[in-house]
């Protein structure tokens, strides 16, 4: 805000309403005024067109509509109105209009009394990959595939993704303290997206004789993923609210329906063997054994419906004006019982899985000012899931049968608490010291559920931890300050599934595990597999959500008002974790640094530059159980420069000109002398490397005061190279001879 | 400037001594040497300070009057006595100070208010917000961030409230988020289609990092409910946090992964097989007609682990036999 320089007889208001008297109308200055306090309204309309092809663009256009065509329209609108007199607002906004990100919303409300709006909104995302593929019904649940006679030389198919989002909200104002909310949204999901389908034939999920050449042969497939699914999520409450007192308690419910329910494909004659030739063939091995088309062929599984439906109650409460609660409850029903009829081989007696998971929240928090240097705070929270699905014999391995699998039984019981304290020091220093804990108890696990891959199991974990921060204003123009927290987190005795052989590792407990019971109508199920035994040995790995963590972090910030015209900000943040589990592989440990300088100069009233660089570096540790010892870092650096300016009163300039420069690096060593030779020979995973640079102008020029033209250019340019779909002009090529490609350069 | 000044005041003189027109008329005082009654500009009893601050002196303050806090037909609406103190002092400047002093609550970035006392001045009337009930003892609440520090009021368009502008004001702290919405896997926050609020609620939640709703998982249900299940097999870490494998503000691997696969599953996963990960064409050896699926080419290139193990979030493949659907293979 400027203070008005006082000068008797002179002051502008005199000056404008003077010269007004002399030369004008009083309604002059009434307009000008309500120029300046009436809602504006406004339309704009032009044209956009956009260079290069449509793969130069792909993915500068994945988001933004602008991918297909080369012109578009361009059209906005704002109308806005306002009945003073009742102070009723009607609003019409309408944004993008004239591409497929396009928005409208209307609305009116006469402010606090009632209030209700309709909103219709659009989103697309084009994945800028592209697949070749000879594949018939892309993206729908039948799609039929038949081999390439060569990699490239099939159709183009370009996924999309689009969504429709339809929103009615009301409010209504029952009394000055009693306030009534609802929404509906209901969201329209089209499109298809990379998915598909792999089996090795034999292999332990599909053993022989299911196998029927007698030779092992697999198959990789891409099979987009049809999707045409609808969401309605439905929100009501009532708020209350006294001086002391906000209460807010409704319902709120959310429904997913999808019109598919699997996909299965159909495939004509032969595929390609590891070698990308034709099966079959004389030199090429056996043709594509029955056993592996038919399991390829099997129908999979698309996203069941499911609905939810939560109760709650929500508020504050001042018992005094320093001393504060704030508190929650919530109770969720969550059920899945889509029907299974379009698959095969459901267990006896199960026609759906009848999922029923009833989920209680509690929270509650308290601040407090005890006195006026100190404030307090404690909050915690407590999350109850409860799975009431009953269980079922999904699965069964072997032939004859060995091992027979039910479903999993998830129900966790998350603890989280926080207990924090600020104080205000003297010079203008600030201290506060924090306290947190978590305990996460995934409860008994079900014996007879296979758990892939895994090694164990950890039924609870809990977490410690604190915090430090130093604040100080060290001026009015410069604030400063430095954190440090530190947290632990460790839990109970590891479990192993049941069905796996112990090979080795101490510490290790089957308490809380039932004992696998087999399926009656399965007489041969036995108590232990043995195909996965070497996965429960001193190479394995435990999940990393589960393993022991050792986690710091340091952060400073600054931010400094040097002169009028410049303003600084710095930053650095440094965290490391330290994981740790009975065995010595998976995820080991992990180190981020991030750092970066923001800075905005005023050249003048009319002129400013911004400016910034920012770091962002870091590394994770993983070692696979036996093939290699990975750090796998990403260092990634943005800079921004930003200019805005007013050459004339009718004319602004602007521009932003972006740099990243990503870069992430893949170094390995092998985890035994065989993978040590062949990594060497290999040359270890090349780095993927990620370049934009982006440049953004505009320019406004004011025709009169009611109406401007304006002109916007944006030029980008990417690099990305990746190794995902091909290395060195070498394509991954699926074994129908599909491709996938993105245009390693850009520019657009 | 003074001599411009100077010049409009002396027409302005000459046009009060030779002008007259009904609107003047109107407003003249009733009395001889009676003080004009203030008059209120935009808001009710703002006569206080648009008396100095009006049209001519800083135009952008009046602009408060097209926003909501405009709106004087709403009994609710403020003046600005209510948001920046009576502040007399500055009013009437008695010590007769060069430099006026500063109103009793002001807002912009050098203001000496503190920042509790500055957004008292919000929540003594939006305290009725439901959206705000979890504001005290939010991460935004601790680390004393002001309402205005997000919020411009003396605007039609408040940027923060515009989900295109949005993410420029979140910016101005959150560095990091900046740096990965502009990687080629990201929501399309930078296109104006999704917002930082979509997800957070800066006003404060009882979930983690100010997510909207309860909780990470059911923050991103809310777009992506397909991935909720239940499933007859489950993948317990979707369940539990999204954030276990992806990185919501972006990343370089395709589907906000925060590693590629392999990589990233065998923070969990023991894999069959040693194979080190190796690429198609960079193969010291080649391949043969009966070389295992389950290679290093085949769990790091293409979709990875994802090319067998489609099902990532879960299948509701009821199948008891085999090919077994519960290594969420189909």
């Amino acid at each position: 805000m400027r203070t008005l320089q006082t000068r008797p007889g002179f002051s502008l208001k005199i000056v404008a309403l003077a010269l007004l008297a002399a030369f004008g109308s009083a309604h002059a200055a009434d307009d000008e005024i309500a120029a300046l306090i009436r809602p504006d309204s406004s339309v704009s309309i032009g044209a956009a067109g956009v260079t290069g092809a449509e793969n130069e663009r792909s993915i500068f256009g994945q988001y933004n509509g602008l991918r297909r065509q080369d012109a578009y329209l361009l059209l906005d609108l704002d109308v806005i109105k306002r009945d003073d007199a009742t102070g009723t607002w009607t609003t019409l906004q309408g944004r993008n209009l004239g591409l497929d990100t396009r928005e409208i919303r209307f609305g009116q409300q006469k402010q606090g009394d009632w209030k209700y709006s309709f909103e219709y909104d659009e989103m697309i995302r084009r994945d800028p990959r592209t697949i070749n593929t000879s594949l018939v019904g892309a993206g729908s649940t039948a799609p039929v595939v038949s081999r390439l006679a060569t990699a490239g030389s099939g159709s183009d198919v370009n996924l999309e993704l689009k969504r429709k989002n339809t929103t009615i909200a009301l409010e209504k104002w029952l009394s000055s303290s009693l306030q009534f909310e609802a929404s509906f949204r209901n969201e329209d999901k089209n499109g298809a997206r990379m998915f598909g389908n792999g089996m090795a034939c034999p292999s332990g999920s599909a053993p022989s004789p299911l196998c029927t050449t007698g030779v092992t042969q697999w198959a990789q497939l891409m099979l987009p993923e049809p999707i045409n699914s609808s969401t309605q999520q439905f929100d009501a409450k009532l708020n209350y609210a006294s001086d002391k007192l906000m209460l807010s308690g409704g319902y709120y419910g959310s429904f997913y329906s999808n019109q598919y329910q699997s996909m299965a494909a159909s495939i004509n004659g032969e595929l390609s063997n590891p070698l990308g030739n034709q099966m079959g063939l004389p030199g090429n091995g056996p043709a594509l054994g029955a056993g592996l088309r038919g399991m390829l062929q099997n129908p999979i599984a698309l996203p069941p419906d499911s609905q939810a439906h939560q109760f709650y109650l929500t508020g504050n409460y001042a018992f005094t004006p320093t001393t504060k609660a704030n508190f929650k409850y919530a109770y969720t029903h969550a059920a899945q019982t889509d029907n299974f009829s379009v698959f095969g081989g459901a267990p006896g007696g199960r026609s759906d899985l009848g999922a029923k998971v009833d989920t209680s929240l509690y929270q509650l928090g308290l601040t407090s000012r005890p006195i006026s240097k100190l404030s307090l705070l404690a909050n915690v929270r407590y999350e109850d899931r409860n799975d009431k699905t009953p269980i079922a014999y999904y699965n069964v391995e072997g032939n004859p049968a060995t091992t027979a699998f039910t479903n999993g039984n998830y129900s966790p019981k998350r603890l989280n608490g926080k207990l924090e304290g600020t104080y205000q020091l003297p010079d203008g220093y600030r201290a506060t010291l924090g306290f947190n804990y978590e305990s996460l108890d995934r409860g008994t696990f079900v014996s007879t559920n296979s758990v892939a891959g895994l090694s164990g199991l950890r039924q609870k974990s809990e977490e410690t931890g604190y915090r430090m921060e130093l604040r100080r204003s060290m001026s009015e123009t410069l604030t400063g300050a430095i954190g440090y927290s530190s947290s632990h987190r460790s839990g109970s005795a590891w479990l192993k599934p049941l069905s796996l052989s112990c090979t080795g590792l101490g510490g290790l407990s089957d308490a809380g595990r039932g004992v696998i019971v087999g399926d009656p109508s399965l007489t041969s199920v036995t108590a232990c597999a043995t195909f996965n035994n070497g996965i429960y040995g001193v190479n394995s790995i435990f999940p990393s959500s589960m393993t022991d963590r050792q986690r710091d972090k340091i952060k400073m910030s600054a931010d400094w008002a040097a002169t009028d015209q410049l303003s600084l900000q710095f930053m650095a943040e440094w965290g490391q974790d330290n994981f740790s589990s009975p065995g010595t592989k998976g995820l080991r440990s992990s180190y981020m640094g991030f750092y970066g300088v923001d800075a905005a100069y005023a050249l003048s009233e009319d002129w400013k530059l911004t400016g910034y660089w920012s770091r962002g570096d870091q590394t994770m540790h993983v070692d696979h159980s036996t093939g290699y010892l990975a750090a796998l870092r990403n260092l990634s650096d943005s800079y921004g420069f930003g200019v805005i300016g007013k050459p004339t009163s009718r004319l602004q300039v602007g521009g932003d000109l972006l740099l990243i420069d990503d870069r992430d690096e893949y170094k390995q060593r092998g985890g035994s002398t065989a993978n040590s030779t062949l990594l060497s020979r290999l040359g270890g995973l090349p780095d993927v490397t990620f370049q934009q640079f982006t440049l953004k102008l505009f320019g406004r020029y004011a025709l009169d005061k009611t109406s401007a033209v304006r002109m916007d250019l944006i030029h980008q340019q990417t690099k990305l190279n990746e190794w995902t779909w091909g290395y060195n002009g070498t394509p991954f090529v699926y074994s129908d001879n599909s491709t996938v490609t993105l245009r390693p350069s850009q520019s657009a | 400037m003074k001599f411009l000044r100077q010049l409009l005041a002396s027409c302005a003189l000459l046009g009060a001594l030779v002008g007259t027109t009904a609107a003047v008329a109107a407003d003249a005082p009733s009395s001889p040497g009676a003080k004009p009654p203030a008059k209120d500009l935009v808001l009710k009893g703002d006569a206080k300070c648009t008396t100095c601050h009006d049209e001519a002196d800083e135009p952008k303050l009046l602009h408060i009057g097209k926003t909501k806090h405009g709106t004087v037909a709403d009994g609710r609406t403020p003046s600005c006595t209510n948001c920046h103190g009576d502040s007399d002092l500055h009013t009437n400047n008695p010590a007769k100070l060069k430099e006026r002093p500063a109103t009793d609550r002001s807002f912009g970035k050098n203001s000496k208010t503190p920042v509790e006392a500055r957004n008292e001045s919000c929540i003594s009337c939006h305290k009725k917000d439901a959206k705000r009930s979890h504001w005290e003892g939010s991460a935004h609440q601790r680390a004393d961030v002001a309402c205005t520090s997000c919020h411009q009021l003396h605007t039609a368009k408040d940027k923060v409230a515009d989900k295109r502008t949005q993410p420029e004001v979140c910016f101005t702290c959150h560095k990091e988020q900046r740096a990965q919405v502009m990687k080629p896997s990201h929501h399309p926050v930078m296109e104006g289609k999704v917002a930082c609020s979509d997800c957070h609620n800066s006003h404060g939640s009882i979930g983690p990092k100010l997510v909207k709703r309860d909780s990470v998982v059911e923050t991103c249900y809310t777009c992506h409910m397909e991935k909720r299940g239940p499933f007859v097999h489950s993948h317990e870490p979707v369940n539990e946090d999204c954030g276990n494998c992806h990185n919501p503000h972006g990343t370089v691997a395709e589907s906000l992964l925060k590693a590629r696969p392999p990589f990233l599953c065998h923070q969990c996963h023991t894999p069959h097989g040693g194979q080190i990960a190796q690429l198609r064409g960079q193969l010291p050896t080649q391949p043969t007609i009966n070389s295992s699926g389950k290679s290093g080419i085949n769990y790091t290139q293409a979709r990875g682990c994802v090319n067998c193990h489609t099902q990532v979030h879960g299948s509701n493949n009821p199948s008891a036999t085999n090919p077994t659907p519960q290594f969420n293979l189909r």
